[in-house]
């Protein structure tokens, strides 16, 4: 079984539990005391990866980490419809490499502004938070126009793939950080399409949707 | 320049608004939740639970109700009154409790609102007159008045001419947030009009209709040069913006909750019938069964609760008790069944008779002395004749919670039965039982009554003999008393009202005489005191009062035998005292 | 919606109180850290002794502030300190394990997240599945009273339906709880545990104010579990407070109103309404809107 070197509270481990869950693939969390043990950083787990950061996966001794990396291994093994990875078509498969880097942003920046408040990081917080608004604006008017185009998700096919998952999480936890949504309605009719996925799961800090 | 509280402003738009999505907005300071209820209204809210104060916005949108994400109460499209409160799932919350609304009014693909507007929302010809085509909508990090004096500097082209860049532009004011630009090259022209919303003091929202919809095959372009046009102007605003010194923020006022919200609910005050409402429509829904529609001629009706009841007051004199049997969120009108009772003493008679679509009647406001719990595993409903009214109300709030019921419906024969439209919704949750003799019916009761479990609860409304089968049947299969709830048409106890006594008001040190032939109520009213009553026969429950001391001869049927038992309560239209004096908390 | 908040801290009830800046094994002697308290910069080192020493980043002199430690914690006060902390008798039972589990910063108000810890009926819709579960959302009827002795606000007689209480059990249970305030940033919850009937498990929030709408909490445990590793122990009261931040940042105003007019309290809010009572008594100001 896969083996996720997990925290609870990491957006990035968090990309990794929604697309095994979205793809129903069973995998075994291991917990690791990131914070305040920061095991992480041990001797133990650099063995592991010796970047001293997670997630990490072990999939039957396959070992690979770096969140995104990740979602585009997982996505093409255990996907076998090919569309959360569009391996089999190159224009959307660009589109999704694009957006996965796009991610990277919203990563190092409205992530990074929630590791600031949450965690005590030292980031420059107000350039961690000009930079998300910078990006979420892009994406919002990007949504707004899939919505017009009739399609629902950020690259143009008509199923979502790892981009969408790669950049929720920092979009749905972004208040932790300081950075509302409020102005990006078309922002947050999205992470509500995506909540509504079946197999989508929840984390501390997102909120599922209910019609109850 | 007028006061921007007065005025009407766009806060969303229309498509803003889909299905079970909260819109999460701000107008001069001030936060909004918005949504749309599947009857297509759309609230505009503050964005606040008034319980804690959390975001309503963070919520969840049914359809019919939005329910706030920390501790699940339930509030109704239109009024925003709370119709539930889970952590007291017994109680019928205090239907005052209600979250402050503001208007709401949609033209040309916007939503329109304000703090407190005047009048309607702008008409603007040149978009009455055309097909408005509405853009998508900008946030700018700058005041609306930055906002307004780069607009007058903007420039787009006209539909036709896109990529082209010198069209002719004109511009037209339209009051102190708005204006129109038309761009005029190589013989095409286009008009927008731009509503700037004051979202705070260095924030705002550009939001722009064309005054005629482009081609299908033009409309995405001439999107996209408007975002990218406007894009360009954000850019422009805010650099603007960040030359001046930071203005600052606005602050919008919370009210204050009222003083009965801020301690328990108080008790209301006599049996008053404040509402008027007009018959909107009349139908026979079963044989000798008229249901009646009713809608307000003036605010928008209060919330009710399912199990609710209201007072109607009819043109001869006489008062009577309906249940509501709208389901959540349907607030718009209330609808009742009254059945016509062979023994009429001319209350149901008049209804039948007398009083047509069109009537006005007063009524009183909705009253829950039947709430509904919604922390049970099952819950069984039993309905005798017409008493299936409150039941429909409450499996209709049920259902869409995924909580397990089902409805068993007593009538003598099919055309007895009521409210079609409403109990094919619930499918295979009812189960009709017809023509039953009153042995058939215990038999019926007992089968439907076995198994009681934890959780389990059980509501029962109709005709008294079913309801005492019912009661006896319940005891034996092991319910207990706290889980098995009565409605009562009426109390058809012979009322004793031979005994004479002495009732203590503890609080007010007052003591008076209930001389016999005369009502506890009575007395009490008649001291000033202010006391709610509604069917003043003990059936209803409205008129309780607490008891510190003395023995009670309860002669209503609301009380169960625990409540009786415990002898804390007293209902003061029927009961009195065995004991020589009555010491009552008020 | 920004309100207006105070940088630094008039207050003389909040300044004479111990706060609780960070645990003591965050501290070393070879770095000197820095931190905010009540809007103050705070410089802190271990002595050459392994004492913490703490300082006003300001003051030249580096005069130290007074300290002390406690239950893993150093705590330090800005104005005339009490002679001591309150009382957890149970940190220093031997088959206890006191554990720190996380210090989560939120952008709320002290007064708002202690709150919050003393409210069981978001139970179902917060910690769903795991401190409750609809329907089952009733709050019964508790006790609520103010220890005459040590002024601590307690809720005594608490109970609520709890699905899957232990690891190993399927069913739901009722769990009892009692509820403790001895300080008006500090609150301890007691809860039975299925491993001793007698006793109960200390879990502890210390909030430290950083500025009258921002906190950073300390998660303090004091447990009877002698099985679980810290790490899940961690985890679990992680995902817990994690599920809290959200709501409590989503709260407004984010000072707590005590002008009982400003909510809408039900039965269930007892120990608010106590707690918000006993704020106003003490004539705390900060982290607060006082009652007019």
């Amino acid at each position: 079984m896969i083996k996720l070197y997990d925290y609870e509270l990491s957006a990035n481990c968090y990309k990794q539990r929604l697309i095994l869950s979205l793809l129903d693939v069973p995998y075994e969390s291991v917990p690791v005391d990131f914070f305040p043990g920061l095991e992480h950083k041990s001797d133990e787990f650099k063995k592991i990866n010796p970047l001293g950061h997670i997630p990490v996966i072990d999939d039957d001794g396959y070992v690979l980490w770096d969140a995104h990396a990740i979602l585009v291994y997982l996505a093409a093994k255990y996907d076998p419809s090919g569309q959360w990875y569009p391996t089999g078509d190159p224009q959307l498969l660009g589109e999704a490499a694009s957006w996965l880097l796009f991610a990277e942003g919203t990563t190092n920046t409205a992530s990074a502004a929630r590791l600031y408040v949450n965690l005590g990081y030292d980031f420059d917080i107000d350039v961690c938070r000009a930079g998300a608004h910078r990006l979420f604006r892009v994406l919002d008017e990007h949504l707004w126009f899939r919505e017009r185009e009739g399609l629902d998700w950020v690259c143009s096919g008509s199923h979502p793939t790892i981009a969408d998952i790669a950049i929720f999480p920092d979009v749905v936890l972004s208040e932790e950080g300081g950075v509302s949504r409020l102005d990006y309605p078309a922002l947050r009719r999205w992470t509500d399409r995506v909540k509504a996925l079946p197999g989508f799961t929840i984390m501390p800090g997102v909120f599922p949707v209910g019609t109850s | 320049m007028s006061d921007p509280r007065s005025l009407w402003h766009p806060v969303a738009t229309s498509i803003d608004l889909p299905q079970h999505h909260i819109f999460h907005g701000q107008l001069l300071g001030r936060e909004v939740a918005v949504w749309r209820a599947d009857d297509d209204f759309v609230n505009v809210w503050e964005n606040r639970c008034l319980h804690r104060g959390v975001r309503l916005s963070i919520g969840t949108n049914d359809g019919n109700e939005l329910t706030c994400r920390y501790h699940g109460w339930r509030y109704a499209n239109r009024s925003a009154g709370c119709t539930y409160i889970p952590a007291h799932p017994a109680d019928a919350p205090a239907r005052t409790i209600c979250n402050r609304t503001f208007p709401a009014v949609e033209r040309y693909g916007l939503v329109w609102s304000g703090e407190d507007p005047v009048g309607e929302p702008p008409l603007v010809p040149m978009l009455d007159d055309g097909t408005p085509f509405t853009l998508r909508s900008l946030p700018v990090n700058a005041s609306a008045e930055i906002v307004l004096a780069q607009l007058r500097d903007h420039r787009f082209q006209p539909v036709g001419a896109l990529d082209g860049d010198h069209a002719a532009m004109a511009v037209t004011e339209l009051g102190d947030f708005a204006l129109a630009l038309t761009a005029t090259g190589a013989n095409y022209h286009s008009t927008a009009v731009f509503f700037v919303q004051p979202v705070d003091s260095d924030r705002s929202v550009i939001r722009a209709v064309l005054t005629d919809t482009p081609a299908d095959s033009e409309q995405i372009a001439v999107l996209r040069h408007h975002a990218t046009r406007l894009g360009q102007l954000v850019a422009l605003a805010e650099t603007a913006a960040t030359d001046q010194p930071a203005p600052e923020p606005m602050v919008a006022t919370i009210d204050q909750v009222s003083l009965a919200l801020s301690v328990m609910p108080e008790r209301e005050t006599n049996r008053s019938a404040p509402l008027r409402v007009q018959v909107a429509r009349k139908w026979e829904t079963a044989h000798d069964i008229m249901a009646f529609e009713l809608v307000s001629t003036g605010n928008p009706l209060p919330t009710f609760q399912p199990g609710a009841h209201i007072d109607v007051h009819l043109p001869n004199g006489l008062v009577r008790q309906y249940s509501i049997t709208n389901g959540p969120g349907d607030t718009a009108c209330y609808r009742i069944g009254v059945k016509l009772e062979a023994e009429s003493t001319g209350g149901s008679q008049a209804l039948h008779d007398t009083v047509n679509e069109g009537d006005v009647l007063a009524i009183s406001e909705p009253r829950n002395n039947f709430p509904l719990r919604r922390d049970a595993l099952r819950t069984v409903f039993i309905a005798g004749g017409i008493g299936v009214t409150p039941m429909l109300a409450m499996t209709q709030a049920l259902q869409p919670m995924g909580l397990a019921f089902e409805l068993h419906y007593f009538a003598q024969a099919e055309e007895h039965l009521a409210f079609d439209e409403i109990r094919s919704t619930l499918g295979d949750y009812v189960t009709v039982h017809l023509g039953l003799s009153p042995g058939e019916t215990s038999a019926e009761l007992t089968r439907v009554l076995q198994g009681y479990d934890h959780a389990n609860q059980a509501y029962i409304c109709g005709p008294g003999p079913m309801l005492e089968a019912a009661r006896t049947i319940a005891a034996e299969a092991g319910w207990p008393d706290q889980a098995v709830h009565f409605e009562y048409f009426k109390n058809t106890t012979e009322i004793d009202d031979s005994s004479s006594f002495e009732i203590a008001l503890a609080r007010s040190a007052v003591t008076l005489q209930v001389p016999s032939g005369t009502t506890i109520l009575e007395v009490l009213r008649d001291h000033g005191v202010a006391m709610p009553s509604s069917c003043e026969q003990g059936a209803c429950g409205t008129c309780v009062v607490p008891v510190i001391e003395g023995d009670i001869d309860h002669q209503d049927v609301h009380l169960k035998q625990t409540e009786r038992d415990a002898g804390d309560q007293i209902m003061t239209c029927v009961s009195r005292a065995t004991s020589d004096r009555l010491v009552l908390d008020i | 919606m920004t309100p207006t908040v105070a940088t630094t801290c008039a207050d003389p009830v909040i300044l004479d109180q111990w706060h609780p800046l960070l645990p003591l094994d965050e501290m070393t002697a070879d770095n000197v850290g820095h931190t905010i308290l009540l809007g103050e910069q705070l410089s802190y080192q271990l002595d050459t002794d392994g004492a913490p020493v703490v300082w006003l980043a300001a003051d030249a002199d580096a005069t130290a502030l007074p300290v002390l430690v406690e239950y893993l914690y150093v705590w330090v006060c800005l104005g005339s300190p009490p002679e001591a902390l309150f009382a957890i008798p149970e940190f220093a039972e031997p088959d206890r394990r006191n554990i720190h589990a996380g210090t989560i910063g939120v952008h709320v108000s002290a007064p708002r997240a202690i709150e919050n810890f003393l409210d069981m009926g978001h139970f179902p819709y917060v910690h769903t599945d795991v401190l409750g579960a609809e329907p089952h959302t009733e709050v019964a009827e508790y006790d609520v009273h103010i220890d005459p002795d040590t002024n601590d606000v307690w809720a005594t007689e608490c109970v609520f339906y709890q699905p899957r209480a232990a690891t190993t059990s399927t069913e739901g249970q009722m769990s009892d709880y009692l509820y403790r305030v001895p300080h008006p940033y500090c609150v301890i919850l007691y809860k039975t545990t299925p491993l001793a009937a007698e006793r109960m498990d200390v879990i502890a929030l210390f909030c430290r104010p950083i500025a009258e709408d921002r906190i950073e909490a300390h998660m303090f445990l004091c447990l009877l579990d002698p099985d679980n590793s810290e790490t899940v122990i961690r985890k679990f009261q992680q995902t817990i407070f994690g599920q809290d931040k959200p709501i409590l940042e989503n709260q407004y105003p984010k000072l707590l109103p005590l002008d009982p007019r400003a909510e809408t309290p039900i039965r269930a809010d007892k120990v608010a309404i106590a707690y918000r009572r006993w704020l106003s008594d003490l004539g705390v100001t900060y982290g607060v809107i006082p009652a007019a």
